[in-house]
């Protein structure tokens, strides 16, 4: 078990952390799955967010990196 | 363009590869002080023990920790690394624009301004990644920035 977060800025650096590994996993992630086939509505509703939102923030790198990505 | 000029944006290009690579959105104050150890006038910083090497594994020792502070392993998760293309980002996060008010504050007027006030705007701190993954690595940060300023801690 971790400790006890009793210090205010432990806690807002941890906040800060989790941000940017959220981050990192969601790019790593998504990426995985569009290679694996996935479709975008796929992968939104795993995210909980809109088709609209996931293909706004990864599309253009995907396509750049040559993933091969389902329409539908 | 003035010299002053020419550092600042070299050390800006930098921090923008640094934040790419980090995957981030924004240029933060940890990926200027990553540029300043890449692109020059980092003499002092290096003898300091402050190289780029240092900075990145405080950087990455501050991030692991941070994590561990709610139970979170960075290195348990094994995804491939993402692809990254594309421009880097150019957009200053609040730490950036903090660090730079910081140092332009230090000069008083921008034609006295010189690369050690952006390290000193950097250092200035006392809160956030840079100042949490100095004292993680054992840093003295007041001690520092006397050292860079020329002024008594």
């Amino acid at each position: 078990m971790p400790p006890e977060l009793s210090d205010p800025a432990d806690a807002l650096a941890a906040v800060a952390a989790l941000r940017r590994l959220a981050d990192q996993l969601e790019e790593a992630a998504v990426e995985q799955a569009m290679r694996d086939g996935w479709s975008w509505p796929e992968v939104a509703e795993a995210l909980g967010i809109t088709r609209q939102a996931v293909h706004k923030k990864h599309a253009k790198r995907l396509i750049e990196a040559g993933v091969s990505l389902r329409r539908r | 363009m003035a010299a002053i000029d020419h550092y600042l944006n070299s050390v800006i290009q930098q921090a923008r590869l640094e934040a790419f690579d980090d995957g981030s959105a924004t240029l933060e104050a940890h990926h200027l002080l990553l540029g300043i150890a890449v692109v020059g006038e980092n003499a002092e910083l290096i003898a300091a023990g402050l190289g780029y090497d240092q900075i990145r594994a405080a950087l990455q020792e501050e991030f692991e920790h941070s994590l561990q502070t709610v139970g979170v392993s960075a290195a348990a998760y094994h995804l491939p690394k993402p692809t990254r293309v594309g421009d880097p980002p150019t957009t200053l996060g609040a730490s950036a624009k903090l660090a730079f008010d910081r140092a332009f504050a230090w000069a008083r007027r921008k034609k006295d301004l010189r690369p050690v006030h952006l390290l000193l705007g950097i250092l200035q701190a006392e809160i956030g990644t840079v100042p949490r993954a100095l004292a993680l690595a054992g840093f003295d940060r007041p001690a520092l920035l006397a050292r860079f300023s020329g002024e008594p801690a």
